[in-house]
C-alpha cells in the first residue's frame, strides 16, 4: 500500500512553459502589458465574485452592508492574512515578468522548431 | 471551472481558484467566438478586399492569409490574448494539483489496487524513452507536459492535464469530457454494424477519455489505451478505475507498441496524430498496419485538413502550429492522409473520412442521422472549437 508519510512534503511545480516565447508586437514590453492585463481583470473578476457571495451571504444574515463595511477595521490578524495573500496576487498579476527566467532556467536542449513563418 | 471531474481523482479548488477558472473559460469564449469572430469581419471588410485591389486575387492559402494579416492590430491582439489565455488555463489549475501532488498518488494506487468496481491494469517501464518531440516540447503551453515525473507512481501531469482539459473546453466536451471518442464512436458503430470489435486500442490515450467510450459501446470488447506519459497512463488507470470501467493502460510509444501482430480489429486515437510529426506519424499508420487484424480498422479523430477548408479556416486552424508549441500540426494538416495509409498498406480505396456531430451539442437524433448519410461535409464549424463544433475523423482497412 502507499506511504502516507509522504503526503505532507512539498513538490513544487513549475508553471512556465519551456521554450521560445510568442511575441505579436513590434513595440518592445506590449506582449507583457497585455498578459498583466488580463491577469489584472482576471484577479478583479475573482474579487467580483467573492463580493457577489458576500452580499448574498449578508443579505440572506440580514445584516445591513454599506455601514457595517464602511465602519470595520482589520484586526491584526486579518491584516496579517491579507498582507499575504496581497503577495500571491502582485505575483499572479506580474507572473509574466518571472516567466522569462523560469523559462530559461527549464531550457531544452532542442526545442522542435515550428515551421517557418510565411 | 471542473465540475465536470466527477471521480476519485478530483482536487479541491477554492473559491478564489474557481473564479479564476471561471474567468478563463469566459476569456477562452470571448476569444475563440468573439475576437475571432471580429478578427474575421476585418479580414473580410478591410485586409482582403486591400489584398484583391493590389494584387488582382484573394489570396491562395493560408500562408498567404496569415502573411498578409500578421501586421493587423487585430491579429496581434487575438494573438496574444489567445497565448495568454491558454497560459492562465494550467495556471488556473495547477495551485491546487500542487497542494495534492502526494495524496493523488496515494489515491491512485488505492484505486489501481482497488478490483471492486473494475479489473484493469497499469503498466510502466522506469526505462522508457520519451520520444525527443515531445520530451522537448511543453504541448499547447501546458507546464511539466504529458511525461515529467517528479515522485514515484507520479499522477501529477495527467491531474493537470485532466483539470486544465476541464477549463479549456468549458463544457463543450460533455459528461467526463468524453464527448469527442463518444459522438465518434457511435457514429462509427452506426455506420458500420457489422463491426463487432473483440479488441480496441486507443494510441496517446493521456486521461483515458478516449479509450472508456468504446468500452461502452462494444462492452463485451478488450480495450487497451497506450500513452508516452507515465503520469498519464497511471491517471487513466486509476480515472477508469473509479469509474468502474475495465480498460488497460501501458506506457508505450504509439510507433513501437510491443503488442503482437494481427491483435486488435480496431486501432484508433483521438486528437493525437496533430502532436506527431510527419515521419513519425508515417511509423504510426505502419505500426497500426502491423497490429490490426486482416480485416481490421484504424480510424483518427483529427483537426480536418487543409485540402478540406477555405483558405481562411485553414490559416485559422493553423494558428496553433505557429504560436501554441504545436509544431507538427500544420505540416499534418497539409498531409494527404489517404496516400500515407495506402503507403503503410492499408487496402487500396478503404480510405474514409466522415464529420459526427458532437452529441453533447446537437443531441443524439442529429448524430444518428449523419451516420447514415455519405461523405463528410465541409464546414467551418469542424474541428473549430467554439460554438457548434463537429468532430472530423478519417481512417482505413487492412
Amino acid at each position: 500500500m502507499p506511504d502516507d508519510s509522504v503526503n505532507t512534503e512539498s513538490t513544487p511545480l513549475r508553471y512556465s512553459v519551456k521554450g521560445k516565447r510568442m511575441r505579436f508586437f513590434d513595440a518592445q514590453g506590449v506582449d507583457e502589458l497585455v498578459a498583466i492585463c488580463m491577469g489584472l481583470a482576471q484577479e478583479m473578476w475573482v474579487m467580483k465574485e467573492r463580493q457577489a457571495a458576500l452580499e448574498a451571504v449578508a443579505a440572506e444574515k440580514g445584516v445591513v452592508l454599506p455601514e457595517d463595511v464602511e465602519g470595520h477595521t482589520f484586526t491584526g490578524d486579518q491584516r496579517a492574512a491579507l498582507d499575504a495573500e496581497k503577495q500571491g496576487f502582485i505575483d499572479r498579476i506580474f507572473f509574466t515578468l518571472r516567466e522569462e527566467a523560469e523559462s530559461l532556467a527549464a531550457e531544452p536542449d532542442e526545442e522542435p522548431p515550428a515551421p517557418s513563418l510565411p | 471551472m471542473t465540475e465536470s471531474i466527477d471521480h476519485d481523482l478530483k482536487v479541491s479548488h477554492t473559491k478564489d481558484e474557481s473564479s479564476r477558472q471561471n474567468f478563463v473559460q469566459g476569456m477562452r469564449a470571448y476569444v475563440l467566438n468573439d475576437l475571432s469572430g471580429h478578427m474575421k469581419t476585418v479580414w473580410d471588410r478591410k485586409v482582403e478586399p486591400a489584398f484583391e485591389k493590389t494584387n488582382g486575387r484573394t489570396p491562395a492559402d493560408g500562408p498567404e492569409i496569415h502573411k498578409t494579416f500578421k501586421p493587423e492590430t487585430i491579429f496581434k491582439f487575438y494573438s496574444s490574448m489567445r497565448c495568454n489565455t491558454q497560459e492562465m488555463v494550467w495556471r488556473s489549475v495547477m495551485p491546487a494539483v500542487e497542494l495534492e501532488v502526494n495524496d493523488l498518488s496515494r489515491r491512485a494506487q488505492v484505486l489501481s489496487q482497488a478490483g471492486d468496481k473494475a479489473e484493469g491494469t497499469v503498466s510502466t517501464d522506469p526505462n522508457f524513452h520519451v520520444p525527443r518531440y515531445t520530451s522537448e516540447l511543453d504541448v499547447h503551453m501546458m507546464p511539466g507536459n504529458y511525461h515529467e515525473e517528479r515522485i514515484d507512481y507520479d499522477v501529477t501531469q495527467g491531474a493537470v492535464f485532466d483539470n486544465g482539459l476541464a477549463v479549456f473546453s468549458f463544457g463543450l466536451l460533455g459528461d467526463r469530457m468524453e464527448d469527442i471518442t463518444d459522438s465518434v464512436s457511435t457514429f462509427f458503430q452506426t455506420r458500420y454494424p457489422d463491426e463487432q470489435p473483440k479488441k480496441i486500442l486507443d494510441l496517446g490515450c493521456t486521461l483515458g477519455h478516449s479509450t472508456l467510450p468504446w468500452k461502452a459501446r462494444y462492452p463485451d470488447a478488450e480495450v487497451h489505451g497506450v500513452d508516452v506519459g507515465g503520469p498519464c497512463v497511471r491517471y487513466a488507470h486509476a480515472r477508469a478505475q473509479s469509474y468502474g470501467v475495465t480498460a488497460h493502460f501501458h506506457q508505450m510509444d504509439a510507433e513501437h507498441t510491443d503488442f503482437e501482430d494481427e491483435s486488435f480489429d480496431v486501432v484508433y486515437s483521438c486528437m493525437f496524430l496533430h502532436e506527431v510529426p510527419l515521419k513519425n506519424i508515417k511509423g504510426v499508420f505502419k505500426e497500426a498496419h502491423r497490429l490490426l487484424k486482416p480485416g481490421g480498422v484504424m480510424l483518427h479523430y483529427e483537426l480536418p485538413p487543409n485540402s478540406m477548408t477555405s483558405p481562411y479556416d485553414g490559416f485559422y486552424l493553423d494558428w496553433d502550429s505557429y504560436y501554441n508549441k504545436e509544431p507538427f500540426y500544420k505540416a499534418f494538416r497539409d498531409t494527404d492522409a489517404k496516400a500515407e495509409i495506402e503507403e503503410a498498406g492499408f487496402e487500396k480505396d478503404s480510405f474514409f473520412e466522415h464529420v459526427a456531430p458532437s452529441r453533447n451539442l446537437y443531441g443524439h437524433d442529429v448524430l444518428m442521422d449523419a451516420a447514415k448519410q455519405a461523405g463528410a461535409q465541409n464546414d467551418s464549424r469542424v474541428g473549430r472549437f467554439g460554438d457548434g463544433v463537429m468532430w472530423y475523423f478519417f481512417g482505413a482497412r487492412k
